[in-house]
């Protein structure tokens, strides 16, 4: 292994068929575009793109080279600009294995190679035979394992820590998730732009004319009605299959250091976060998910999660609301807490109402007068409002000894967990009409990927925005938590979770 | 919650941010001149020119006058072991704190304006966030870059 390697041919394959998936949507509409001018030798650049695509992957793989030598990894790569990427054991945290869909036609895998730095996208060997992805694994791992015992850290960490508990989502569990997907809106906006495109050519082929002679429909209202629940149909339809793939087969592999979430149908992908990493959760419960009494979990990270370059990792897709707190026990159990949390004072309740009313209520009243609209449009407004009222019963903040939650409402409603020795800054903050009334906006930093995320809650009294700040300076100079920091008990007070 | 000892910034600071400000409120002529060049400088547009053009000489006048002595007024920062404490903001007003330990990097910036006062700008980034005492003199700059740096290394912990 102390010689440069190529992968296996299969990686510029791959390579090219990552390429065409991330830039699916453009592809599409270019062919559509393409498609209709007569002017454009439209076959020629498909075919040359595709050509280009190929060969470009070549190249890349031609070019890709690496070795592993005294627990030191190192990839060169780049066709023009060459790229020297030397990663040491004792930097790496997570060494992933997987097979994608192209890598299991051949029989091979994927290797993922993280450290907690950016340039960890970068050290993935697409494609190699699963016993040289081992030997590499092996190699590094037990250099690594000599290192940590010359540190004399003495507790001599196994190469394959055990599985200790796997969890997997119920299949009832999974079609729920999929079928009040969010990413529903992404589908129809997908959806509309490819109508767009191929519109003209649908009504060219007398394509509407078939529709509206089979459709059951008297008049053009009620065919464009037909049209818009068809698209919105098949919209739903995409999310849902496309959730089932992306979370079919979804497991949850607890260790000694970490836990790998591994997900997907056809394309398998797996995320190991090393329990040190974790800096909060966060706990989500959409719209349409709240009255089913579910919730997903997602958790921040230090080092990246996902591809996107985020630290944010959908740690378990649906859960009942019930089994939230088992669900922390047994994986995450100093996450596990029930807390006392104060709510905002009712004096805040107005500013709730305002803000989410405000610019519905315009935009209606415009609507109405301009469009002369029936009268049955002013519902909005009043859903507005509710909705404020919404907001406003459940934004909370609450702290323990060691933990800070935030509570607060957009569409979905989401509580976070944070630890006060994981808070990055904490700040808060009053525009004139809060000063006035004597309220802030708190705002908790947390690292996440190669920056940060942050949580808020809004229209808090002013005081118990300076106690968070006060825990949090405590926390610094670790010390103990005086008794005289309990908050005053005269204002209400909510139990979260609010499932337990 | 009791008060940790705050600094103001220098008075110099004033005379940067009045330069920077009236600097970067002149990109605000930008927009009625582009409006008359597109859509024309007749009639009724020539009354929507003057107007933003008053708006954007008022906004100028503040920016130069008014806004540098009122944030210099309110910036207060504090330092200590445990954390770094910032209070700035002349309408919505903000109090950050930063605990040391949480200090990935500090540094200090001085561009030509600062250099001309003789001031830097110190720059405290963590894992998350990154906050910027302003205008400070370049040798108390260097001093607190310092002491941030001290404390920081005295706080070693995990990310």
């Amino acid at each position: 292994m102390s010689e440069f390697q190529r992968q296996h041919p299969v990686a510029a394959l791959s390579r090219a068929f990552g390429l065409i998936r991330g830039n699916l949507v453009t592809i599409i509409v270019f062919l559509v575009f393409g498609a209709q001018s007569d002017s454009f030798s439209f076959w020629w650049w498909t075919v040359g793109g595709f050509a280009f695509l190929l060969i470009a992957g070549l190249a890349n793989w031609w070019r890709f080279l690496y070795k592993v030598e005294d627990g030191l990894i190192h990839i060169k790569s780049g066709i023009f600009v060459r790229k020297n990427l030397y990663l040491t054991n004792d930097r790496i945290q997570v060494i992933d294995i997987t097979a994608g869909v192209i890598q299991r036609i051949f029989g091979l895998v994927r290797l993922d190679i993280q450290t907690a730095a950016a340039s960890s996208r970068a050290a993935a060997i697409e494609a190699i035979t699963r016993e040289k992805a081992e030997t590499i694994n092996r190699l590094l791992r037990r250099g690594k394992a000599e290192s940590s015992e010359e540190d004399e850290q003495g507790i001599g960490e196994k190469p394959e820590s055990e599985i200790k508990k796997t969890i997997s989502l119920p299949n009832k569990e999974l079609l729920i998730a999929a079928s009040t997907s969010g990413s529903f809106g992404i589908a129809l906006s997908v959806i509309g732009t490819v109508f767009s495109q191929v519109e003209p050519i649908l009504s060219e082929s007398h394509f509407y004319e078939y529709l509206y002679d089979h459709l059951p429909s008297q008049s053009d209202t009620t065919f464009y009605i037909a049209l818009v629940i068809g698209f919105i149909i098949l919209a739903w339809l995409l999310s849902f299959f496309g959730t089932l793939f992306n979370y079919g087969n979804f497991t949850l592999d607890v260790k000694e250091k970490e836990i790998v979430i591994s997900r997907g149908v056809f394309e398998k992908k797996r995320i190991t976060v090393p329990f040190n990493r974790i800096q909060a959760i966060h706990i989500s419960e959409g719209i349409i998910r709240q009255p089913l009494g579910y919730a997903s979990i997602h958790l921040e990270s230090a080092g990246y999660g996902d591809d996107k370059g985020t630290g944010s990792i959908q740690f378990f897709p649906l859960i009942h609301r019930k089994r939230i707190l088992p669900l922390l026990n047994d994986v995450l159990p100093e996450y596990q807490k029930e807390l006392n949390a104060l709510k905002p004072p009712s004096r805040s309740l107005r500013r709730y109402i305002f803000r989410s009313t405000v610019l519905v209520a315009l935009v209606t009243g415009a609507a109405w007068w301009w469009l002369s609209l029936n009268l049955a449009i002013w519902i909005l407004p009043l859903l507005a409002i509710f909705w404020g009222w919404l907001k406003y019963n459940d934004t909370a903040l609450g702290w323990g000894d060691d933990m800070i939650i935030l509570r607060s409402r957009n569409l979905a409603k989401s509580t976070a967990y944070i630890k006060k020795k994981r808070v990055q800054d904490v700040s808060v903050s009053q525009s004139p009409f809060q000063s006035y009334r004597n309220l802030c906006t708190v705002q908790i930093y947390v690292a996440s990927g190669d920056r940060g995320k942050s949580f808020s809650v809004r229209d808090l009294q002013l005081e118990d925005g300076l106690s968070i700040m006060q825990q949090i300076k405590i926390e610094g100079s670790n010390t103990t938590i005086g008794q005289e920091l309990e908050p005053a008990l005269d204002r209400p007070i909510v139990q979260l979770p609010g499932w337990a | 919650m009791n008060e940790p000892p705050f600094h103001k910034l220098t008075p110099r600071s004033i005379r940067v941010w009045q330069w920077s400000n009236s600097i970067r409120s002149l990109f605000l002529f930008i927009i009625p001149i582009v409006y008359a060049i597109v859509i024309g400088w007749d009639g009724f547009h020539r009354w929507i020119v003057i107007s933003i053009s008053i708006l954007a000489f008022a906004y100028w006048l503040l920016s130069m006058f008014l806004m540098p002595y009122l944030s210099w007024k309110n910036w207060r920062y504090a330092i200590d072991e445990n954390e770094i404490d910032l209070k700035h903001g002349v309408i919505f007003k903000t109090r950050t704190l930063i605990p040391l330990s949480r200090v990935q990097h500090v540094d200090t910036r001085q561009g030509p304006l600062l250099g001309y006062y003789e001031l830097a700008s110190v720059t405290i980034s963590t894992a998350a966030t990154t906050h910027v005492i302003p205008a400070l003199d370049s040798v108390l700059a260097d001093r607190v870059r310092h002491q941030i740096s001290t404390y920081a290394r005295l706080a070693e912990e995990d990310v």
